[in-house]
């Protein structure tokens, strides 16, 4: 896929201005009425989906279910329940890899919801919708476990030996996100520069974990001063109080997520009511305030230099990929 | 002259007239009819989901698609030699953490009910406190007590001691198998706790009136009498750690040990896209460790009679009296309750009340909050759930017990040929990986012609499915020590299987059953990863809640739901305790 660079939202966007709600046409509300709900499988965080069911329900006095799991288990549900003709979502909210699966094997069905308009073009996908969101991964570290002098300026000062054993990261052998993310280094460093970058990371000895979150949760704890992880959560964890930020990196690396109708959705009308409703403004800003990095014109997150991010979408990798790196990435990081 | 042949009626053929009335006086009994039955229902619940794993594993696509037959997943998940180099950590891991879990649960349970040590009743009834937790909060706890950077108690040490680093590191395999010791420890202490109640003392009291001493007494009387128990435990707790995965995610993967659950994560359940087919290969691998394990076991307690300690006169375990070595023992018992029980809810507490998950300074007094509580006080979602597990534990473990006891009877009591089967059956679903097992529940329900997918029901059915190995291994080391002379007694006394049953065999088995249910009743109240894939959404029970709460960071929260359970639990168990008739006043 090739490489696509977008300056982040906010530079692309039109002044700060409250877009008009597109809404839902009188007919479609009536019919999701009848249906009396919107059931949604996603991967997205519980209470940011509950802050949008409850402002839907606010709104249109229709009820939305929700069911959250890791996007791979998502998919595991979804498509296990399709192919024995037994939907049971109306919508899928996911990552970028997980829809593009799914929609290969004709989960889905296209509805251009009115809402895409708010939306750059550079960020419609022609069968997915939307990509609502960016998941930006970079380098937050804690600001108390080191001196100030020692705190990372960029991702490759990650490679110097003086953060050899202050570092933690997901196993890029075992974790779909981190392995995407070495394998799209060369985006922003190029290919040699990536490749040796790795090499002095691991070198590093960095800590393993199994995810994203537990990394960041290691240092906001102080246990390991350093964390590959998603940017956000040096905004969701300093709001708590943890005294931790995050390398502000001209170019950053991160995943797309997007919202898409079933194709044979239970109930067709209100899981479109939905979509219209999530992409629309008020759900959007609901969303950045709680840290996230929202496509649609106008809407920054509150994450202090946000507006300074380069965005570079990560490469989608095939199986047979996957496979490939993940034997590499043994190579060099169980060395 | 030839004799007339006076043969009007011939007989017929002798074989088909033996089995005849073989058969015959195989269906005239009733135990025969509960054991059609209760077979039937095993063999359906473990069998239907199962199939469709080995099916997984002998196909080339996901299930629902057209694929072919292939060997391949076998081939690449048995040719690759690392795989027996991880089966050995696991191996190691997991003798050593079910044993380490038997000799706390042994410790534990003669403290409190054999000996006269002060405070027993009081541990006895917290030691199956962890087994509420999530085992992914004990292993939470534990590194932020023993991490080697700034865990509390290595804190503790280079403060006291003026060391320049602390002594402990949760990092490696000791710390790994410690933890799932600690883990597995109350599921132990139920199974040999029951045993321990329902021995006749009239053998350790002879041994006595011969002269033997305490220490003589129980090594020579008390320890073998309640071998099965051991063996029973040991066992569970084996199988239970070499499929853990959540521990070894989160200490074994910071050491860089791997071990069989964390290679199948990163190669089956964890890749992208989740290979199923695979995964079910290395579940069948499992299966296969399991079930050796399971004749092992059946082996070590052929000889039923040999166990049998539960006789008709009147028995009640007597109390050893300790002198003043009764404060040791209670020393002993708090010293292990401390770090099976104060430690982690100590540290869950601190969790519960911390705005975010840190090692507290002394900056974080200042910062407590009470909102996690509020969460669950406020949020009509929690108290949803709540009412959910606790409807799906309390009849769930009750159905699954009903279940255990009559296999466990057909199991140790009949001499019915097929009887060994019931107990295979029963092993397999729960010996595969718990998130394989959740997907071959899925894909066999998902259509099935009884519309119970997304309904309580299929919750029911996959919580009777996984864990009836728990009931019917708490109950069966119970019945193998109640003496046939009371059944026999029963029988000649006029009354049927189904009277003998109800009025000797489950007031005798009771012990057995009430841990069984306790254990269930617990695990229930948290079981995420068969609900998770099963529930609809709406109706969601806790430990999908507690799931998505993790997933989400929002460990304070997760905390904080998680003693609410443990008191909800204590307060069942309490209950529970006092109508089993454990106490032997």
């Amino acid at each position: 896929m090739p490489s696509v660079y977008l300056v982040l939202v906010a530079l692309l966007s039109l002044p700060l201005t409250a877009s008009v709600a597109r809404g839902q046409s009188a007919q479609l509300l009536d019919a999701a009425k009848k249906e009396g709900k919107a059931v949604i499988y996603g991967s997205l965080e519980g209470d940011t989906m509950d802050a949008i069911i409850h402002a839907f329900k606010k709104k249109f006095g229709l009820d939305a279910e929700y069911w959250r799991a890791s996007a791979t288990k998502v998919m595991d549900r979804a498509m296990t329940e399709f192919r024995a003709g037994k939907n049971g979502a109306d919508a899928i909210v996911a990552a970028d890899n997980v829809m593009r699966l799914m929609q290969k094997d004709g989960y889905f069905q296209k509805y251009d919801s009115p809402t895409n308009s708010d939306f750059p073009k550079e960020v419609i996908d022609p069968n997915l919708g939307p990509r609502y969101r960016n998941v930006v991964v970079g380098v937050v570290y804690n600001k108390a476990a080191l001196k100030p002098n020692e705190y990372p300026k960029t991702l490759e000062d990650l490679a110097k030996p003086q953060y050899r054993g202050k570092i933690v990261m997901p196993d890029p052998t075992q974790h779909t996100t981190t392995t995407q993310w070495l394998a799209s280094l060369y985006k922003i460093m190029g290919k040699e520069k990536a490749e040796k970058f790795m090499r002095d990371l691991a070198a590093n000895k960095p800590v393993w974990v199994e995810s994203l979150l537990p990394a960041a949760e290691r240092v906001a704890s102080g246990e390991i001063p350093i964390a590959i992880t998603y940017i956000k959560y040096a905004y969701i964890d300093a709001k708590k109080g943890a005294p931790v930020d995050y390398v502000r990196d001209a170019k950053v690396i991160g995943d797309a997520s997007y919202i898409t109708l079933a194709s044979k959705a239970p109930h067709l009308n209100a899981g479109k009511a939905f979509i219209d409703f999530f992409l629309d403004d008020e759900s959007m800003n609901l969303m950045s305030k709680l840290g996230e990095f929202v496509n649609r014109k106008g809407i920054l997150p509150p994450l202090p230099g946000a507006d300074k991010l380069g965005f570079v979408e990560m490469d989608d990798l095939s199986t047979k990929e996957f496979a490939e790196k993940k034997k590499e990435y043994t190579q060099i990081f169980l060395r | 002259m030839s004799i007339p042949e006076t043969t009007p009626n011939p007989p017929e053929p002798l074989t088909s007239a033996w089995s005849r009335s073989r058969v015959g006086a195989f269906l005239s009994q009733p135990v025969s009819w509960v054991f059609l039955i209760v077979g039937s229902i095993i063999a359906f619940l473990s069998l239907y989901p199962t199939y469709f794993l080995f099916y997984g594993s002998l196909t080339d696509a996901p299930l629902g698609l057209p694929g072919k037959f292939t060997l391949d997943n076998y081939v690449r998940a048995y040719s690759d030699p690392e795989a027996y180099s991880l089966m050995l950590n696991s191996f190691i891991f997991g003798i050593g953490s079910s044993g380490l879990s038997v000799l706390f649960a042994l410790a534990l349970a003669w403290i409190t009910i054999r000996t006269d040590a002060p405070f027993r009743r009081l541990f006895e009834l917290t030691a199956i406190i962890p087994n509420i937790l999530p085992p992914i909060l004990v292993s939470i706890s534990w590194v932020m007590l023993l991490n080697p950077s700034n865990g509390l108690i290595n804190g503790l040490f280079v403060k006291i001691f003026g060391m320049e680093k602390g002594p402990f590191n949760i990092y490696s395999m000791a710390g790994l198998i410690y933890v799932e010791a600690l883990i597995l420890t109350p599921l132990a202490f139920l199974i040999v706790a029951a045993a321990m109640k329902s021995m006749d003392p009239s053998l350790e009291e002879s041994a006595k009136t011969l002269g033997s001493g305490e220490f003589g007494v129980m090594r020579r009387i008390t320890f073998p009498l309640i071998r099965p128990a051991i063996l029973a435990a040991g066992t569970l707790n084996f199988v239970r750690a070499i499929e853990s995965f959540d521990t070894p995610a989160i200490i074994a993967l910071p050491a860089r040990i791997e071990v069989f659950t964390t290679k199948i994560w990163r190669e089956a359940l964890g890749s992208f896209p989740t290979n199923h087919n695979l995964a079910a290969t290395y579940g069948v691998g499992i299966l296969a460790i399991a079930l050796v394990f399971v004749y092992l076991y059946r082996r070590f307690t052929s000889q039923v009679e040999s166990f049998s300690t539960v006789t008709g006169k009147g028995f009640r375990p007597h109390q050893i009296e300790l002198g003043p070595w009764r404060y040791v023992a209670s020393g002993v018992a708090f010293l292990l309750l401390v770090m099976l029980v104060v430690l982690p809810i100590l540290v869950l507490s601190l969790v519960a009340i911390l705005p975010y998950y840190h090692v507290p300074t002394w900056q974080t007094w200042q910062n407590l909050t009470l909102s996690h509580f509020q969460y669950v006080w406020a949020t009509p979602r929690v108290h949803k759930a709540f009412l959910n597990s606790l409807f799906l534990s309390l009849v769930g473990a009750t159905l699954c017990m009903t279940l255990a006891s009559l296999a466990a009877y057909i199991t140790v009591r009949t001499k019915l040929a097929a009887r060994g089967l019931i107990e295979g059956l029963v092993f397999i679903p729960w010996a595969f990986p718990g998130t394989a097992m959740a997907l071959g529940l899925l894909w066999a329900y998902v259509d099935f012609p009884i519309p119970v997918y997304a309904t309580v029901w299929i919750i029911l059915i996959a919580y009777v499915t996984r864990f009836l190995p728990y009931g019917l291994r708490a109950v069966s080391s119970t019945i193998i020590q109640v003496h046939k002379e009371l059944e026999e007694a029963s029988i000649v006394c006029g009354a049927g299987f189904l009277t003998t049953f109800r009025r000797i065999l489950i007031p005798m088995m009771r012990p057995g059953v009430m841990a069984g249910w306790i254990i269930l009743v617990t695990i229930f109240m948290r079981e995420f990863s068969a609900t998770l894939f099963l529930y609809s959404p709406g109706a969601e029970p806790l430990g999908p809640l507690l799931y998505f709460l993790y997933l989400d960071g929002m460990r304070g929260r997760v905390a904080a739901i998680g003693l609410v359970i443990s008191l909800i639990s204590v307060i069942l168990i309490a209950v529970a305790q006092r109508y089993s008739r454990w106490d032997t006043k």
